[in-house]
């Protein structure tokens, strides 16, 4: 006995185009989620460390001065490090604007200390410049926090647009598998009236719909969801083999999150469409007797 | 012009009481239609073109909603059920359509096996009684074959054994011959009354050849402008 015939006809042409769409919207939901994880993992990372760095400035002193300025800072209580930064650190941290050639000669260079402060009971800029204001010296106290709390702001902002962006993603899929299901139902009218009249029940015409859709969104999903982490992959990979340098490029490090992310999409996709076609195909029998 | 009187003697298997039907704003295709048949009975509609013959058998195999009065099948008033049940009251309905409605991509087996599928049978309880019918109808060698592999004459005899498959209570049929040659009508009207006689079943056919309804002495509805009317001279059994 051989299995019966599906009572849908095998997909068809529209179903291709359909696959194709679900399969790039699922594409584009994925990078945007992966990129703005990766982003925001590497930003979170950046902000962590330099909310734990200050750096200070000194005037009016030379380099035996900052030596003793820096041991003052050491001392107080929530500072883990403070060195004066050498000549070597300090055309490093110049180079992004003198170029490879170093700093010319005769350019004055102020006196900076770099401190890092602990991490359980950081102290704060207000204390350092106190401690060194109270011992002669006359310095400039920035906490690198200050910065960070803007990119705090800023990454906020990423997040909620990624969800956003990965929200609009989802529901232009349902709102398409839903306009798919009503054309495949239109098409298909001759078999669902058919059905109808030989007594099925709603439920059951809804059930060969729902099981089209569902593994057509679980395979472009799938497609969709591969697709992004090819892609990621490769622009991460691109991007450090040019040797970039930014902390902010995001971290692709397929940790649990991303797995979760690639291995819900198809699932969500075959689910989002399963329910779309669900919701159509009922709502079009219950206009009929 | 007589108004038919329906007979109010016994439980009737289908009775509609003052329907009328109107396709949104035109003009009542269908006007105070009383008609009751009694369980068994074998009944011909007939009907120039456009009188309102398939839009009356809509009504009775539930395609359609009567825009005035109530419709009862088995006893039941239809415009009073649930999806569900109306579902389960098609189940007892078999219906021929003119233009046959076979799925193309199903073989002849397959179609007539349909009713049997959807009400959730497998194929292991149903295969022989399938293929018996599609042999009884002179398709035993056909089971195979898919819809635009057969003639007009087989596609039609496959609708038959399609709805014939669960034993209906009601068959319907609407023109089942406008696509065959006499000799296949006359076959398949044996058919029907066969079925009537052996099963039991309620049957009401739509058909406008005369020489049939002629042939046939069965009670006759006509219908003329929506309107059923007496037609007293063949009015048989």
């Amino acid at each position: 006995m051989s299995k019966p015939t599906p009572l849908l006809p095998e997909s068809d042409a529209r179903e291709a185009a359909l696959f194709f769409v679900v399969a790039a919207l699922c594409f584009l939901a994925v990078l945007a989620a992966l990129t703005a994880r990766g982003t925001y993992t590497a930003a979170k990372a950046w902000s962590a460390q330099v909310e734990g760095q200050m750096t200070v400035r000194l005037m009016d002193t030379d380099r035996r001065g900052a030596d003793e300025a820096a041991a003052i800072v050491r001392g107080l209580y929530g500072v883990e490090s403070a060195s004066v930064l050498s000549q070597a650190e300090m055309e490093a941290l110049l180079a992004p604007s003198f170029g490879p050639g170093g700093i010319p000669e005769g350019v004055p260079l102020p006196l900076l200390i770099a401190v890092e402060t602990m991490a359980s009971a950081p102290a704060d800029a207000e204390t350092v410049s106190s401690a060194l204001k109270a011992a002669g010296f006359n310095a400039v106290t920035e906490a690198h926090a200050t910065y960070a709390a803007e990119a705090r702001r800023a990454l906020g902002t990423l997040r909620v647009a990624a969800i956003g962006v990965v929200v609009l993603l989802t529901a232009t899929a349902i709102a398409v598998i839903a306009f798919a299901t009503h054309a495949a139902l239109l098409a298909r009218k001759d078999i669902v009236d058919v059905l109808h009249l030989a007594g099925a029940e709603d439920s059951f015409i809804a059930h060969l719909f729902e099981r089209r859709f569902w593994i057509l969104g679980l395979k472009a999903g799938a497609a969709g969801s591969v697709s992004a982490l090819a892609v990621t992959a490769m622009i991460v990979f691109s991007a450090r083999s040019a040797g970039s340098q930014s902390q902010l490029l995001p971290q692709l490090s397929l940790d649990f999150w991303d797995l979760l992310i690639l291995a819900i999409t198809p699932v969500a996709a075959g689910l989002a469409a399963r329910w779309a076609a669900r919701g159509t195909v009922t709502h079009s029998l219950r206009a009929t007797l | 012009m007589n108004r038919f009187r329906p007979d109010f003697s016994d439980d009737p298997a289908v009775e509609l009481n003052g329907v009328s039907l109107r396709y949104d704003t035109a003009d009542d295709v269908l006007s105070d239609i009383n008609i009751r048949l009694k369980p068994g009975s074998f009944t011909f509609l007939t009907g120039a073109s456009g009188a309102g013959k398939s839009s009356l058998l809509k009504l009775l195999y539930l395609a359609l909603a009567p825009t005035a009065g109530d419709i009862r099948l088995f006893g039941q008033r239809t415009g009073m059920l649930k999806r569900k049940q109306l579902s389960a009251i098609r189940r007892r309905i078999g219906v021929v359509f003119q233009d046959f409605r076979l799925l193309e991509h199903l073989t002849a087996f397959e179609n007539v096996a349909l009713p049997l599928r959807v009400a959730g049978q497998k194929e292991a309880a149903y295969r022989t009684e399938v293929v018996d019918l599609l042999r009884w109808v002179g398709l035993g060698e056909r089971l195979n074959a898919r819809p635009p592999q057969l003639s007009g004459g087989e596609q039609q005899r496959v609708a038959i054994a399609r709805a014939l498959i669960n034993k209906p209570d009601l068959l319907i049929a609407d023109e089942p011959t406008g696509n065959v040659d006499p000799d296949m009508a006359r076959r398949i009207f044996r058919l029907f009354q066969e079925l009537n006689r052996r099963l039991d079943t309620t049957i009401i056919i739509a058909t406008h050849d005369m020489h049939i309804i002629r042939e046939f002495e069965s009670p006759v509805l006509r219908l003329q402008h929506g309107i059923l009317v007496e037609d007293v001279e063949f009015q048989g059994a």
